[in-house]
């Protein structure tokens, strides 16, 4: 439409004098250094296999999902990997929607190279059944605020998003032992991928005729500078990509100069990457620790510091009524990564509708046997349960958070439905305890 | 009445989340959450001109629906037309005349209720990119269950099982400095309708109750966003000019 024109952000020229006179004494518009990134927040949804990066101003979001498909007929031992990018109209007023613009297509072939040509995802471990049915991985990548260096951001998107991902155990079997059967996640643990190698793209724009070198450009920046190129490198010191186009020349000693900085940057991302990975891990990990099957608990918004105070005093005399009580009380283990979504996002206001009490505290729990719940029958206090909860446990137990070692987490996010609190392959352990009582 | 899925009562609402101005480049943004069901919203403009088939004495509105994944079908289609047209009919179109204002919705979980968890998210985003408005809207989704009790804020499996459900956006009763002389004959403006979308076939009686049961529950969700557009509006400042 001839009006966006109009519309789109364009520098002026004050503001390009003033980026490249900067630029000339190595300062840069943000008080970065020329070869520093700017700060990395990585964090996953509540599906397996979604994460959202922001990098700067630049924030992405990555969803990966699986299909059992017909493999390619050239390769009918592996699965494949298709990568799709969407640049959001709400990144950028320039961004229009429909067809994918040159920039979208080049940021989804890059990231695509890294990671499918480099053979850093294995694809010969998603084949079920050689020449009829291979898994077939998706990775949507949405690029919802544009701050600049949209490839580096959404490759690591990319990667988080694959590191979590988990696609559903099957086996083959049925009649002719041809059938594929595709495990329930709640019966069988699905899988993760197998990666190899982390390859992690590092951008350099070039200002001055190649003279000043800068990583991680910020929107304005690009828009100053001619000259662009993108290097995916692994830890390892592999080089998976190299892309440039166009623009002006680069002498090859500054290539090398690039493909060294960008080494040593690939292995800081990938360590960062991997620790974001490792606690969300933990996390999981921790919410399937064993739970006694007679209370679950429930995670409850407290959405004032003054009432948890107050809570916290009432949960005490609770949990002393409660010691002997034969129904174990347990206590929920909270899911940070949901608070944290939410907290590093703007201000949230969470609004529980089910606290019109004192709600209870939930904390986490070291210890194995432990398994938390808290839900004040008295107070009348609405909670959420699993579906496989007893409706007849629900009205009589009077259950309290028990203090551990952990210390207590306070709840800032909203319960999530049990599905997420419980990993439900317990449930053959609930119903197997229910049926013997 | 028995209990649903994730425990709540008939009349229970899950946890609201609401959080504006999250992005850097969107005049406004706002990410509203329902229980899973998460919509992030962002708002561009206004911008100059609009396209061909509106009409340039007003302002209009033109609303992108991205999914999660997968292609644009009809179903988002329908999805934007229909928020279009609540938009549309929430903002005062004659005070820029002649303007294209955007309005993107991402997806970023679905758990039933999406098309009214994104009215409230483009909503909240309008206020934060400061279009001008009458008053806000609040939705909501109220099922039908086939004793005839109505269950508010459906999750997805609650929306593939139920034989009717409807999408019901309510008007947000404006708070107004000057006491209003209230007419005895007079309405209040909450009791009017916006939008309604409903799916299935109920008896007439029973979408009667789902217009009450939702009014009353949109009372709760206005007052929850009042006070969290109130909240962060003391570091607010014009972006539209960046």
């Amino acid at each position: 439409m001839e009006q966006r024109w109009a519309n789109t952000s364009r520098l002026t020229i004050n503001e390009k004098q003033f980026i490249e006179e900067a630029l000339r004494s190595e300062i840069r518009v943000d008080g970065r250094r020329l070869y520093d990134y700017r700060r990395l927040t990585i964090k996953f949804g509540r599906e397996d296999g979604s994460s959202e990066v922001q990098l700067g101003e630049t924030h992405v979001m990555a969803f990966v999902t699986g299909q059992l498909m017909q493999p390619y007929r050239d390769r009918p031992n592996e699965g494949t990997l298709a990568i799709f990018t969407e640049f959001s109209p709400m990144a950028d007023p320039s961004f229009e929607p429909g067809r994918p613009g040159e920039a979208a297509i080049e940021l989804g072939r890059v990231i695509d190279r890294g990671l499918r040509e480099s053979r850093a995802v294995d694809m010969e471990s998603l084949c079920v059944v050689a020449g009829k049915s291979v898994w077939a991985i998706r990775v949507d990548l949405h690029i919802i605020d544009n701050g600049g260096n949209l490839i580096d951001a959404a490759n690591i998107a990319a990667l988080a998003a694959l590191s979590t991902f988990r696609r559903p155990e099957c086996s083959v079997g049925g009649d002719d032992n041809q059938e594929i059967i595709v495990h329930d996640p709640e019966v069988r643990d699905p899988i993760p991928l197998t990666i190899h190698h982390f390859p992690i793209a590092v951008t350099f724009a070039f200002f001055q005729e190649g003279n000043t070198l800068v990583i991680d450009p910020h929107y304005k920046e690009e828009a100053v500078s001619g000259v662009r190129m993108t290097v995916t490198v692994n830890s390892n010191g592999d080089v998976c990509t190299i892309q440039k186009a166009g623009g002006e020349g680069i002498l090859s000693g500054d290539v090398m100069r690039c493909l060294r900085i960008a080494s040593l940057k690939a292995s800081e991302m990938t360590t960062k990457i991997k620790e974001a990975v490792e606690t969300y891990n933990a996390e999981v990990a921790l919410k399937k620790v064993k739970r006694h099957p007679s209370l679950i608990a429930k995670k409850i918004t407290v959405p004032d510091v003054e009432m948890k105070e107050a809570s916290f005093q009432k949960t005490k005399e609770l949990s002393a009524d409660m010691e002997n009580s034969p129904n174990q009380t347990s206590t929920s283990l909270t899911t940070t990564k949901d608070r944290d979504t939410n907290a590093s996002i703007g201000r949230p206001l969470n609004w529980d509708p089910y606290s019109s009490s004192a709600p209870a505290i939930v904390s986490s729990s070291t210890l194995p046997e432990l398994v938390g719940t808290s839900k004040d029958a008295n107070e009348d206090q609405m909670m959420q349960t699993d579906e496989e909860y007893d409706p007849n446990l629900k009205k009589d137990q009077i259950a309290s958070a028990t203090g551990v070692s952990s210390g207590i987490h306070k709840q800032n996010s909203p319960p999530k439905s049990l599905k997420d609190a419980v990993k439900p392959k317990h449930k053959r352990k609930k119903n197997a305890e229910r049926g013997a009582r | 009445m028995e209990d649903r899925t994730d425990g709540r009562n008939a009349n229970q609402l899950r946890p609201l989340g609401c959080s504006r101005n999250i992005l850097n480049r969107a005049h406004g943004s706002a990410r509203w959450s329902q229980g899973n069901t998460i919509v992030l919203a962002a708002v561009y403009g206004p911008k100059s001109g609009t396209k061909k088939g509106e009409n340039p004495e007003k302002a209009s509105f033109e609303v992108i629906w991205k999914p999660k994944t997968g292609q644009i079908g009809k179903q988002e289609r329908e999805y934007e037309m229909i928020l279009k047209r609540t938009l549309q009919s929430i903002c005062l179109v004659n005070v820029h005349p002649n303007t294209t204002t955007s309005v993107i919705v991402q997806v970023v979980g679905d758990d039933g209720s999406l098309l009214p968890c994104a009215i409230n998210a483009s909503c909240a985003a309008l206020v934060d990119a400061g279009i001008p408005m009458k008053h806000l809207a609040v939705s909501i989704s109220c099922g039908l269950m086939e004793e005839g009790s109505i269950i508010l804020d459906l999750t997805k499996s609650e929306e593939e099982k139920l034989k009717a459900f409807a999408y019901l956006v309510f008007p947000n009763s404006p708070l107004s400095v000057i006491d209003k002389v209230h007419s005895s004959k007079e309405e209040p403006i909450e009791h009017g309708i916006i939008t309604s979308v409903s799916y299935g076939a109920m008896p007439v009686s029973g979408y009667f109750d789902c217009l009450e049961r939702g009014r009353a529950a949109s009372a709760a969700i206005s007052e929850f966003l009042r006070r969290s557009l109130q909240k962060q509006s003391s570091d607010d400042a014009s972006r539209a000019a960046q």
